[in-house]
């Protein structure tokens, strides 16, 4: 019984260590670490975006995702699932890691065409919602400057807060706060700053957890604040490194549907 | 009793009274300095609860439609150079850090969408971000305006010289702080552009500061000049004052009375002192007349005999004719609109007032002023003696020639009702402007350039989700649109329709055979998605609710005249049976539809109101003289004088508008007061002397005289505003002055005929 005891006592100190020796974490190597968190190879799922406007009308979107990361690209497609109209429309995108524009692709089965999509830059809105396609990938570290502003308990996790400031001054947000979790460096929330400096938009993580030992969130709200436009989007049937093949990502799987 | 007191006393009552009016008058001019607030804000004045703005409102708030001001930036050698296009660019980023005006609801050629076909698919691009500077890059980017229909002709002119920036602003935001704060910023860019700043709000705030600002400056001239012509009539300094001081009061007393009750002055508010100058007046002219005459008939009566003649005689009459008078105006509590309400009901304090003052307030003025009303002197009684000879021609001349007279009068009202059939009702708010004002010409210079500065919403609404991408009711929006773009007033039209057929030629490598709605419903909803995916959708959002159920049509017009927008809506009408036939609502929203309906309320409020009160005012005067034909014969000058001026509205091509269909009130306060003191008049001449030749001329020069007196002075008084710089108070000015005249002739004329004819008061004498 000591020994155990004893042995609890110690896992304890180390515990408590560590908790003060990423105390010390500096900004930079927290949000490193929210990048470095393991997603796993391939995560596929269903997704429904919600939108709400400010008069509170609600637009739903149901799709189908499957995300992929291949040879430092990482491939996502998705199929709507609903409204029916628009059902078996698909989208694609491929996303590198070395700066290149993203490369996308769209699916139109009235139309029987696949045409591809050239955003004029990542500020773009993603589908209407208040994503922009740079909100929803993961950015880089090394793009911006980050400083540990302080450490606070919020919605009863431990956080740290975490300001980034784009290292490009013409990016679309002056700058970024992040509230980071500690036990799982997940972030919890994050608001964005206009480029005048005013607060535009907040996510918020509102659920999350773990499926096979990967954390994942399970339910997102992004608020625009200045034009009280909100997007939910609450993720389900969640399967981890289920080993898609390649060939789900190429122009001939858009047209095949889910 | 009343003799025993004596005139000191008298005079020490009397000085206690005027200190106690000009106590309450003092306490109300503070309110008023305190309280007194001009409403602006035009949502304000209409009724909030009328279904017509219920819906308007809500629509408003599906699309966030909103009145925008138009900033309009003009380079003769055509705007694709790179300092234009720099301008608006700045003008466009500055608008945004404006306060009122919406940041993220600012079209320009900056902001505007271009949706591009590319070799493999489609794209939602700005036009540019940075200013292109090399010829190359500007010609590229005139050759993608070019060839898109959605800006071309709508945000740059087809002669390329002009370029549109449109700021949505809030309804409430509107002030002319803020309209001076836009121009001074977009003269601020002017050279060697020339900047115009256009737009509702700007039109609509301008007037509702201007007609009160204006009548600010022309209310005084008109009481200079009835000063004037009141002493010219009167003679008499003390009685000028004191008939001046009732209007003035009883107009402070009606406005202290507002301000006390926190009621705004609204646009129409300025007719309430028009209202009591013109009615207040009388009462004082027909006491002073009175007393006039007794003392010149008995030239050693005393100051308290004279007063107490004037009451005894004229408190009857001038309670007659104040009590239908507020009996007229309060009908105006059945208007639906509640500026007019206030209107009806502060003017009808103000008559009481009027009333009150006439007969309290003169006489000890009268009692309390030093010296003495020096009764006639020989030059007075030798000019009475010329009006009475002149009324007695005047009376003969009427009967003399009773069949010109008659005839007259039959033709006038036959050529009235030919009239009042061409009148026509104008809600436009820029046809209140002199022509060549700044603000016309810049509306004008727009319009010729663009859609329209005006525009008329048209909302479509359906149960199901999803049915305004169908493609039937996107053909047939399509095709209304086409059907109203037919009419020269109409410059443009935008809805979802022509997103979908961009869209589907884009996707056509741009050809033109495909500038049309698909046939296919799935194809609309995935050319929508793609476009939300390609750019902003906010555009969108203002043709479209997110579940497709409710769409909104905007048509530009390049006038406000209302004429020109029913002819609009009679196009967009024949299109609600077919839409109906599809299972969609059509409705209309937006504040040129609201400016149309709140016309339309004012005006046949006005009108019932009007019809009303002659029934209510034949009905008293009946009672009153206990003769119902002396009701009817009362109601002759107010039935011919509204006919009258209604009718020369319509031959003079004068759109009856919120003011000048408020001018008619005065046919009714003046046409009753004249009929009211002429036949009580006749009634107690005609018991006194029992013969109907001394009646006639008795009346016609006691009554005759003060009635030309008050039609004279409020005539003088009111054709000052001729001389006004703002169209509508012109319009008022002579309208008022008509309306003067054609009361005092019908009274003295025909209605006097008619009672003569009658044989009323003289039935068993005759035969």
């Amino acid at each position: 019984m000591k020994t155990i005891q004893f042995l609890l006592l110690s896992v304890l100190v180390i515990l408590t260590g560590t908790i003060q020796v990423s105390a010390q974490m500096s900004g930079k190597e927290i949000m490193e670490a929210v990048y470095h968190n393991p997603t796993g190879d391939d995560v596929q799922g269903q997704l429904e975006m919600r939108l709400i406007n400010k008069q509170g009308n609600t637009r739903v979107r149901e799709l189908q995702r499957y995300i992929k990361t291949e040879n430092n690209v990482e491939k996502t497609i998705m199929f709507f699932l609903n409204p029916a109209d628009v059902r078996n429309t698909s989208f694609m995108n491929w996303s590198y890691s070395d700066g290149r524009d993203d490369d996308q692709w769209i699916y139109l089965p009235a139309l029987k065409r696949i045409k591809r999509i050239s955003s004029d830059s990542k500020s773009d809105y993603f589908m209407g919602s208040d994503f922009t396609y740079d909100d929803m990938g993961d950015r880089h570290p090394d793009d911006d400057k980050h400083t540990l502003v302080k450490e606070e308990v919020l919605e009863g996790q431990n956080c740290y807060v975490v300001e980034s400031v784009s290292k490009d001054p013409s990016y679309m947000y002056s700058k970024t706060i992040t509230w980071v979790m500690k036990d799982n460096y997940l972030g919890l929330k994050r608001e964005f700053y206009d480029e005048d400096g005013r607060l535009l938009k907040i996510l918020r993580i509102k659920d999350f957890k773990k499926i096979s030992g990967y954390w994942v969130i399970l339910h997102t709200e992004m608020h625009n604040i200045q034009k009280d436009h909100r997007t939910e989007i609450i993720f389900s049937e969640i399967l981890i490194n289920k080993g898609i093949p390649a060939s789900k990502f190429t122009e001939r799987s858009m047209t095949m549907g889910k | 009793m009343k003799k025993q007191i004596t005139e000191k006393q008298l005079r020490v009552y009397a000085w206690e009274f005027i200190l106690l009016v000009l106590i309450i008058s003092g306490w109300f001019v503070s309110e008023i300095y305190q309280n007194s607030r001009m409403e602006t804000n035009l949502d304000k004045y209409m009724p909030q609860d009328h279904p017509a703005f219920i819906y308007s409102d809500m629509a408003e708030e599906w699309f966030n439609i909103r009145d925008g001001i138009l900033i309009a930036i003009e380079h003769p050698d055509g705007i694709y150079n790179s300092g234009t296009l720099d301008k608006i660019r700045e003008i466009t980023l500055a608008l945004q850090e404006i306060p009122g005006i919406e940041a993220n609801d600012i079209t320009s050629l900056y902001t505007a969408d271009n949706i591009v076909g590319t070799e493999d698919g489609l794209d939602v691009k700005a036009f540019y971000k940075r200013t292109p500077q090399s010829r190359d890059k500007l010609d590229e980017l005139q050759r993608l305006v070019r060839t898109n229909d959605m800006v071309q002709g709508r945000i740059v002119s087809q002669d390329e010289t002009v370029s549109l920036i449109v700021a949505s602003i809030a309804d409430s935001i509107f002030s002319m702080e803020f309209y001076n704060q836009i121009l001074d910023f977009a003269n601020g860019y002017k050279g060697p552009e020339n900047i115009y700043v256009a737009g509702r709000p700007i039109v609509e705030g301008t007037m509702a500061f201007l007609g009160p600002k204006d009548m600010k400056t022309m209310v005084p001239l008109v009481i200079v000049v009835i000063i004037v012509v009141l002493y010219i009539a009167l003679r008499s300094i003390r009685q000028t004052v004191a008939t001046l001081s009732v209007v003035l009061l009883s107009t402070i007393w009606a406005f202290g009375l507002m301000a006390a009750l926190n009621i705004p002055i609204y646009a129409v508010s300025i007719m309430i002192p028009v209202m009591l100058i013109a009615i207040g007046v009388a009462y004082g002219i027909h006491l002073y007349n009175n007393m006039q005459l007794y003392a010149g008939k008995n030239p050693d009566a005393g100051l308290k005999e004279l007063i107490w003649d004037m009451f005894r005689k004229m408190w009857k009459p001038v309670f007659m004719s104040a009590f239908t008078t507020i009996v007229g105006f309060l009908s105006l509590l059945t208007s639906d609109v509640y500026p007019i309400k206030y209107f009806g009901l502060f003017t009808a304090f103000g008559v009481l007032m009027a009333f009150v003052f006439s007969l309290f307030f003169i006489p000890a003025f009268e009692f309390a002023m030093p010296g003495r009303y020096k009764g006639t002197g020989k030059n007075k009684e030798r000019s009475q003696k010329k009006t009475e000879r002149f009324a007695q021609k005047f009376a003969d001349a009427v009967l003399k020639h009773k069949a010109f007279v008659i005839s007259t009068t039959i033709v006038l009202l036959i050529v009235a009702v030919i009239g009042i059939q061409k009148v026509w009702i104008n809600s436009s708010f820029l046809e209140n402007f002199e022509r060549n004002s700044e603000i016309v010409r810049t509306d004008a210079f727009v319009n010729t350039h663009f859609g329209g500065t005006s525009t008329i919403n048209v909302v479509l609404e359906s149960e199901e989700n999803g049915s305004m991408i169908r493609p039937e009711v996107e053909k047939l929006m399509v095709q209304m649109q086409a059907d109203a773009e037919t009419l020269a007033v109409v410059g443009n039209s935008h809805s979802i329709t022509n997103f979908i057929r961009r869209m589907n030629q884009v996707m056509h490598s741009d050809d033109k055979a495909f500038d049309v709605i698909p046939d296919d419903q799935e194809l609309i909803a995935q050319y929508l998605l793609l476009y939300e995916m390609s750019g902003d959708p906010d555009n969108l959002w203002k043709t479209v609710d997110y579940d497709y159920r409710k769409a909104n049509i905007v048509v530009q017009i390049k006038s406000d005249n209302s004429k020109d927008l029913k002819q609009v809506i009679e196009i967009l009408e024949k299109y609600r049976q077919p839409f109906d036939e599809l299972n969609v609502q059509m409705n209309y929203a937006g504040s040129g539809y609201k400016a149309l309906v709140f016309t339309d309320l004012i005006l046949k409020g006005q009108i019932k109101s009007l019809l009303m009160s002659v029934v209510i005012i034949i009905l008293l005067l009946a009672l009153m003289f206990r003769k119902l034909s002396l009701g009817f014969i009362g109601s002759i000058p107010i039935v011919l004088t509204a006919t009258l001026s209604f009718g020369l509205m319509g031959l003079l091509n004068i759109p009856l508008s919120t003011t000048t269909a408020l001018v008619s009130s005065i046919a009714v306060g003046i046409g009753v007061d004249y009929a009211v003191h002429f036949i009580e008049r006749y009634r107690v001449n005609a018991l006194r002397t029992g013969s109907k030749a001394q009646t006639v001329i008795e009346t016609m020069h006691q009554s005759g005289r003060a009635i030309s007196f008050n039609a004279f002075v409020v005539i003088m008084g009111f054709m000052v505003l001729l001389f006004s710089a703002f169209p509508p108070n012109r319009s008022l000015g002579a309208l008022v002055s008509l309306n003067m005249f054609f009361s005092f002739i019908a009274t003295v004329t025909i209605m006097y005929l008619v009672i003569y004819r009658s044989n009323i008061y003289f039935k068993k004498k005759q035969k």
